[in-house]
């Protein structure tokens, strides 16, 4: 089983299943695809909110000394954010926006981090493959 | 279409259980890990700011029975977590 359900090719409705039809250029296909950077950011972004809208209302519903402070702390790095309604929504679009920078973010570490490599191997095998090519001339 | 070309075109969907499984137990093993730390650590207030997180989960506080009752706490989070998080990007790359 693997973390990667199928990929995807833009503008095609190619898609391939990772378990099924393993011939090479799809090993690769599933090996080298990158993440869908907006994609990452959007879904990261709604559960952060989502996250972040159920404490504040968790904290909303107890009301106790130490929920409060549970809640001010939060406060300390989102401006505007506090344990009220009006927190709920600053929650939403805080969470939307830390949560869409963490994934776009993540996104486009792995994939620059797999061109990297995808580089690498590139241009060994080239060097690999030319190595001889002063004993032609 | 040539190898390089789907390549260039090609996006990863995700298996959103099994991401949700792997965050489940990320998260559940930090808080069971975070938990036991402070617990061997000691001190005359043991925990003080990770005890907060019983606002949230009841029945967890700092102690070795805590930290096993917040690694379930934290494995259902990561789930839910993970199921969402693989559900929305799916929907948002398939579009």
């Amino acid at each position: 089983m693997s973390l990667v359900s199928e990929i995807r090719i833009a503008g095609t409705s190619d898609r391939v299943q990772p378990l099924q039809d393993m011939d090479q250029s799809r090993v690769l296909l599933r090996t080298f695809a990158p993440l869908h950077r907006v994609a990452m950011g959007i879904a990261a972004g709604v559960v952060m909110s989502g996250l972040l809208a159920i404490i504040t209302i968790v904290l909303l519903l107890r009301r106790t000394d130490e929920a409060i402070t549970a809640g001010s702390l939060l406060g300390q790095f989102l401006w505007g954010y506090s344990v009220s309604v009006a927190g709920i929504l600053i929650g939403l679009v805080w969470g939307f926006v830390v949560g869409f920078v963490m994934g776009y973010g993540f996104a486009l570490a792995r994939n620059a981090a797999l061109w990297l490599w995808l580089t690498l191997i590139r241009s060994r095998a080239e060097m690999e493959q030319y190595s001889d090519f002063l004993d032609h001339l | 279409m040539y190898p390089e070309e789907q390549l260039e075109r090609a996006v990863i969907l995700l298996n959103g259980k099994l991401l949700g499984i792997v965050l489940g137990f990320l998260f559940g093993a930090g808080l069971f890990l975070a938990t036991n730390f402070l617990v061997l650590k000691g001190g005359p207030h043991v925990g003080a700011h990770l005890g907060l997180l019983g606002q949230f989960f009841p029945g967890y506080r700092v102690s070795f029975w805590g930290s096993i009752v917040g690694f379930f706490y934290m494995f259902a989070v990561g789930l839910i977590m993970g199921v969402v998080l693989g559900m929305v990007y799916n929907k948002v790359a398939r579009a």
